[in-house]
């Protein structure tokens, strides 16, 4: 399908990687089709061209970075985008997970329907929007709550641009890429805040109401222990999908939040090679997150079997 | 209602007819005085040095653009409140039948506060969008495609005396660029005695139209996409439900693998690949956008009609129309598919709100909706340099739309939920997002 796209579709790479004189000089334009590989019938090429993606032989880029290994620049690219990823998956559980339970356990309170309300239109927002607004704030900081972010407990060179993943390994080098990657990180992860955080307080509201808690009750276990063992754990289960399922969002989301906060990942990359034309470094892209997608569906079906028993391998 | 003809241009084939039609019927309701046309309450005069010149009863244009504004919104809510009276009318006076089950439905919908903050929130977008020439305080024409054929009259402190401008020039002299001294924040006049409710753009362009066209362009789209995924998503689901069996399976195939594309790629690259080509530049790229939401949409609201559809299908009413011979077309059609369209109707309207944003974000990165043609995204964009100085208008205000509009949206689906199926809490899923944008 995307390969479809690609080469049957409007655009000619091979007239897009000459210039304007160059195409009309049929000579150089054969060349340039054969060094594409473009003059090949159909059926072949596409038979070859997934062939070389299964064997992860992904060729070389066409206009960005020109000729440069396409291996090599997703795996210089790759590691930023799965740093921002990663944080956005925490912030997000480590928010709106809380959050959704403490809504769930007083519900129907002025704080239940207070952070209702707020993850419900935080979740409206634009997340491009939410990243320039969020810069303004961060930008600004000082003035507003008091604390210049640039400069607090590490200083960084600028507010916006990739983070340095080569001094991960030390302390000062981890705070640095962390802090640089975090205004992008909640701002990725404000979607999956706000489902989970709705999901989370449907989940205890409904455990809240089985049996069981009331048997635990009579049998005298202490309120705690209760919430703790029996409704927190139990109503873990229906986030785990939730969760999951936000990848396709941060896939989405990544390229417009690395847009505006000028990170080099592979969202970005994605977003210069579609506009500038240079197709097979979209195909190839587009099969890494296809990959991405599947994989994550792959360890949510062996979280769920984890975490709750009674699903059966054989179920799903 | 040239919001009518707006939709037939969007679509490609078949529809020259129809537009001659539109254009005449167009034509023969621009002739009637209407209250709302910009000629009535005119707001764009000048000050000669004693007194306001052309506006409604000399009014200052700010007055006089508000009159007209509230006006139309008077107008908009005066028709619903006339539908919703007659609707009452009509069922506890004209109608046969005592009651319907639909009646519970919609007692339910008006008891239900959030539902009807939704829908009061899409009432007002949509007013927007059908009344856009009439809100704006200039027009599209004059401000933005043509500002250099057109010309103003405007009061000049310096020569004491009244001038005539161009409007692209006048533009130029209303720029709102981070602190400079022309810039023209919301609520203000510029120089040239142009009143401008939400300021003006980086382009010296008046924002508050700008954002009302754009709005017309979001909801022709999203309608557009919405109602062509509806008409896939439910006709598959339909036939699924009733064949069962491989067609099921092989739809599940199918939807599986639209689905593991991620919507929002999918959409940057089409739109990048597609933009010069015929398809791309129907409706300044809009109806390209409409058909591939459609394409990768339709599988969310088909996951939510199968099982509802599957029920259906296992109903004895279908049984007993297949029994004495009735086409499966008509079955369908007949037998099923009203007990669908209230599910259609709660994903229609998550998935528009999806939509707004997608296309806020596609135009924010430059794709989608070609340059000349206002989309919300793009003042996003366009004052993205000024937040932090004094032009943050630009692009606080389109975004704060953006987030009241989609939470409308979001409402409204959550109230036609509760009200069509109050035990479920279906629907909570991602449909209200724009494959993350």
């Amino acid at each position: 399908m995307t390969w479809f796209i690609i080469f049957m579709g409007p655009i000619d790479p091979a007239a897009r990687l000459l210039s304007e004189g160059q195409v009309r000089n049929s000579a150089e334009y054969t060349a340039a089709q054969q060094q594409l590989g473009l003059d090949q019938p159909p059926l072949q090429h596409y038979v070859e061209w997934m062939g070389n993606l299964l064997t992860f032989d992904l060729g070389q880029t066409w206009l960005l970075y020109q000729g440069s290994n396409v291996n090599a620049l997703i795996l210089d690219f790759l590691p930023r985008t799965l740093w921002l990823g990663f944080w956005s998956v925490l912030i997000a559980i480590c928010i709106g997970v809380p959050l959704g339970f403490y809504a769930g356990m007083n519900s129907n309170t002025g704080a239940d329907y207070a952070a209702s309300l707020g993850g419900i239109v935080w979740r409206a927002m634009p997340n491009f929007w939410l990243a320039i607004m969020l810069l303004a704030v961060l930008g600004s900081s000082a003035a507003i709550i008091g604390i210049d972010y640039q400069n607090f407990i590490i200083p960084l060179d600028s507010l916006t641009g990739s983070p340095d993943m080569s001094q991960i390994g030390t302390v000062d080098g981890f705070l640095a890429a962390t802090k640089k990657v975090l205004p992008a990180a909640i701002v990725l992860g404000s979607a999956s805040m706000g489902n989970e955080m709705r999901i989370g307080r449907t989940a205890v509201l409904e455990v809240r109401n089985e049996d069981y808690i009331d048997f635990a009750r009579a049998q005298g276990v202490s309120d705690r222990l209760i919430v703790w063992k029996h409704i927190l754990r139990n109503a873990l289960v229906p986030l785990v999908p939730i969760i999951t399922s936000e990848a396709f969002l941060l896939i989405g989301g990544s390229v417009l939040v690395e847009t505006v906060f000028s990170i080099n990942g592979i969202g970005w990359l994605f977003y210069q090679a579609a506009i500038q034309g240079d197709l097979p470094l979209v195909g190839t892209l587009m099969y890494i997150f296809i990959l991405m997608i599947v994989s994550i569906n792959l360890i949510q079906d062996i979280l769920y079997t984890i975490i709750d028993p009674r699903v059966g391998l054989e179920g799903n | 209602m040239s919001i009518l003809g707006d939709f037939v241009v969007a679509l490609p084939v078949g529809a020259g007819g129809a537009v001659a039609a539109l254009t005449e019927f167009e034509a023969a309701i621009r002739a009637v005085p209407t209250l709302l046309s910009r000629e009535t309450i005119p707001n764009q005069g000048y000050w000669d040095g004693s007194e306001w010149v052309g506006t409604f009863l000399n009014l200052r244009p700010g007055l006089a653009w508000g009159l007209r504004a509230t006006l139309v919104y008077v107008y908009a809510f005066a028709i619903a409140a006339w539908v919703a009276a007659g609707y009452q009318l009509y069922r506890r006076v004209y109608r046969a039948a005592n009651w319907t089950p639909r009646d519970d439905v919609i007692d339910r919908f008006r008891t239900h506060r959030w539902g009807i903050f939704g829908l009061f929130v899409v009432f007002m977008f949509v007013t927007m969008a059908v009344f856009a020439p009439a809100l704006g305080p200039t027009t599209y024409e004059q401000n933005m495609r043509n500002s250099y054929s057109n010309e103003i009259q405007y009061f000049d402190t310096e020569t004491d005396s009244v001038e005539t401008v161009l409007v692209g020039q006048a533009n130029r002299g209303s720029q709102s660029t981070g602190d400079n001294a022309d810039r023209v924040l919301p609520m203000e006049y510029d120089n040239f005695g142009r009143f401008h409710p939400f300021g003006t753009l980086p382009t010296g362009r008046d924002l508050f139209t700008f954002i009302v066209v754009g709005s017309r362009i979001s909801l022709v789209i999203g309608l557009l996409s919405v109602g062509l995924s509806a008409l896939l998503a439910s006709s598959l689901a339909l036939t699924a439900a009733y064949y069962k069996g491989r067609v099921d399976l092989s739809t599940v195939l199918i939807s599986d693998g639209v689905m593991a594309m991620p919507q929002l790629l999918l959409l940057i690259m089409l739109t990048s690949v597609l933009s010069g080509t015929w398809l791309g530049n129907i409706y300044s790229g809009g109806f390209l956008l409409a058909l591939i939401f459609a394409f990768t949409g339709w599988t969310y609201m088909w996951r939510s009609l199968r099982g509802p559809a599957l029920q259906v299908s296992e109903r004895q009413w279908i049984d007993a129309a297949r029994s004495f011979g009735q086409r499966p077309l008509v079955i369908m059609r007949r037998h099923m598919f009203p007990y669908i369209t209230g599910y259609m109707l709660i994903y229609g309207s998550m998935t528009l709100g999806g939509a707004i944003i997608s296309i806020a974000g596609l135009s924010y990165l430059g794709l989608g909706v070609a340059p000349p043609t206002p989309e919300w995204g793009r003042a996003i964009n366009l004052g993205q340099d000024y937040v932090r100085t004094g032009s943050w208008h630009i692009s606080l205000i389109p975004g704060l739309l953006i987030t009241l509009v989609v939470t409308g949206f979001n409402a409204l689906g959550d109230g036609i939920r509760d009200a069509i199926d109050p035990q479920s809490d279906a629907a909570s899923n991602t449909a209200g997002r724009g494959g993350g944008a």
